[in-house]
């Protein structure tokens, strides 16, 4: 089957089996910054924000997802024009490997667009979805933090 | 390897085109996917995506919440959370899986498929929640008719659910090994007080054998008792539900932990 997505402000066409997952479209079809983990819902390493919420793309349907608005973690910035949220988890050292870290970067940013100014506890449950084997979160939650400080201060 | 067969999609608009829809054989709705994904769809010709039907409103009118089927559990949460922080539905929802699912998992998928670690049932049987259906069994049904007929399910769709908003306290214990597995069983009680006694009082356990279990002999024994009068150690010897084995341990212990989860549940909303 065929159906025009939008993805970080583009429309896109894609052909897919009709049973596919949209993290499977979405990574052959270049958007590698998806990650592929344990294709289960549990890790959040596939996380895209879908028509406005969270979700992981390994339990969405491409089929489902037609016509619909996707912003993966390049759609925020990339290495060139970052956003403040990924220029803070550089600066707080909250990327070991990496894996996580878009899916990271997405949840957070899902967050602080409703919740400006999140207790520690907030951020801990806006990343209930997200897990990461190598930093033990204490960086990750202070880059949150130090985002939602930028982002405040940029208005 | 063999190409797996293409299943179809259907996009309705209107719910007379998904009736039509629900009488063909191996089609099946599609909310947020979640429980189809974790299911095998080798047994499926096609499935009818929801999100086009009118079918995510949440409405409060005369006394009656009413939820759509395709609002998910984020949404849901958010909604009640305006008009009562406190609503067991905030309590329940809230500790469901995590913040993508939340944001995909459906009302109505959660209902039709009623997970054995459902975060969702214990509070909707607590609530006397009734189901609307449209498709081959259509009409208004209470939630455990829903639950219980299987039949109703066939060729059926659930539109929205509605329960009365009533100024319950509330308590919920989801028991799990951490917070992102699935509940062993979980806890709901809501209760009702003078100010003296308990007026009304309903206790629904879910992930025990028979799936769900309102403990209504339990509620007959609290119900119009004084609250200086309640001793919660009571509630321990009169709890009869048994339970599966599970990874949380044997049928025996659980049975008491959820005695034990189930007195601390008392203790706690008659202080709250």
């Amino acid at each position: 089957m065929e159906g025009i997505f939008k993805i970080n402000g583009e429309d896109k066409k894609f052909f897919f089996n009709s049973r596919a997952i949209l993290l499977d479209v979405l990574r052959e079809n270049g958007y590698t910054e998806v990650k592929d983990g344990c294709r289960e819902g549990e890790c959040g390493a596939c996380v895209v924000i879908l028509d406005g919420k969270l979700v992981n793309s390994c339990q969405v349907f491409a089929a489902s997802a037609i016509g619909k608005d996707i912003k993966t973690v390049k759609g925020l910035g990339d290495i060139h024009s970052p956003h403040l949220i990924q220029t803070a988890f550089v600066e707080s050292g909250a990327v070991q490997c990496g894996f996580c870290t878009p899916g990271m970067v997405l949840a957070a940013y899902h967050l602080l667009k409703q919740n400006s100014d999140p207790t520690e506890d907030e951020i801990k449950r806006a990343l209930d979805g997200n897990l990461c084997r190598c930093t033990g979160y204490v960086k990750i939650i202070d880059a949150v933090k130090m985002a939602a400080k930028k982002m405040r201060k940029n208005g | 390897m063999k190409e797996k067969k293409e299943i179809e999609w259907y996009f309705p608009e209107c719910f007379d085109e998904a009736s039509c829809l629900l009488k063909k054989e191996g089609v099946i709705p599609h909310g947020g996917g979640t429980s189809i994904r974790r299911a095998s769809l080798g047994h499926l010709f096609g499935l009818i995506e929801l999100s086009h039907l009118p079918m995510h409103y949440f409405l409060v009118d005369d006394g009656i919440i009413e939820i759509g089927a395709t609002n998910t559990f984020s949404d849901v949460i958010e909604n009640i959370r305006k008009i009562d922080p406190k609503h067991i539905l905030v309590k329940s929802l809230w500790q469901a899986a995590s913040t993508p699912l939340r944001n995909r998992i459906t009302i109505g998928g959660s209902i039709a498929y009623f997970p054995i670690w459902s975060d969702l049932m214990g509070s909707l049987i607590a609530l006397d929640a009734e189901v609307t259906l449209i498709g081959k069994n259509e009409g208004i049904y209470p939630i455990t008719q829903y639950v219980n007929d299987r039949n109703l399910r066939n060729g059926t769709l659930i539109k929205d659910i509605k329960f009365k908003q009533n100024g319950w306290s509330s308590y919920y214990h989801r028991e799990s090994r951490t917070n992102f597995d699935y509940s062993s069983f979980n806890i709901t009680i809501l209760l009702k007080t003078t100010k003296t006694k308990i007026e009304d009082i309903r206790i629904v356990l879910v992930g025990c054998t028979k799936k769900y279990k309102r403990l209504i002999e339990l509620e007959k024994y609290f119900k119009g008792k004084k609250v200086t009068k309640i001793n919660s150690e009571e509630i321990l010897g009169s709890i009869d539900v048994t339970f599966p084995a599970k990874k949380l341990g044997s049928p025996e212990y659980i049975s008491h932990l959820a005695g034990i989860q189930l007195k601390r549940g008392f203790e706690e909303i008659l202080n709250s």
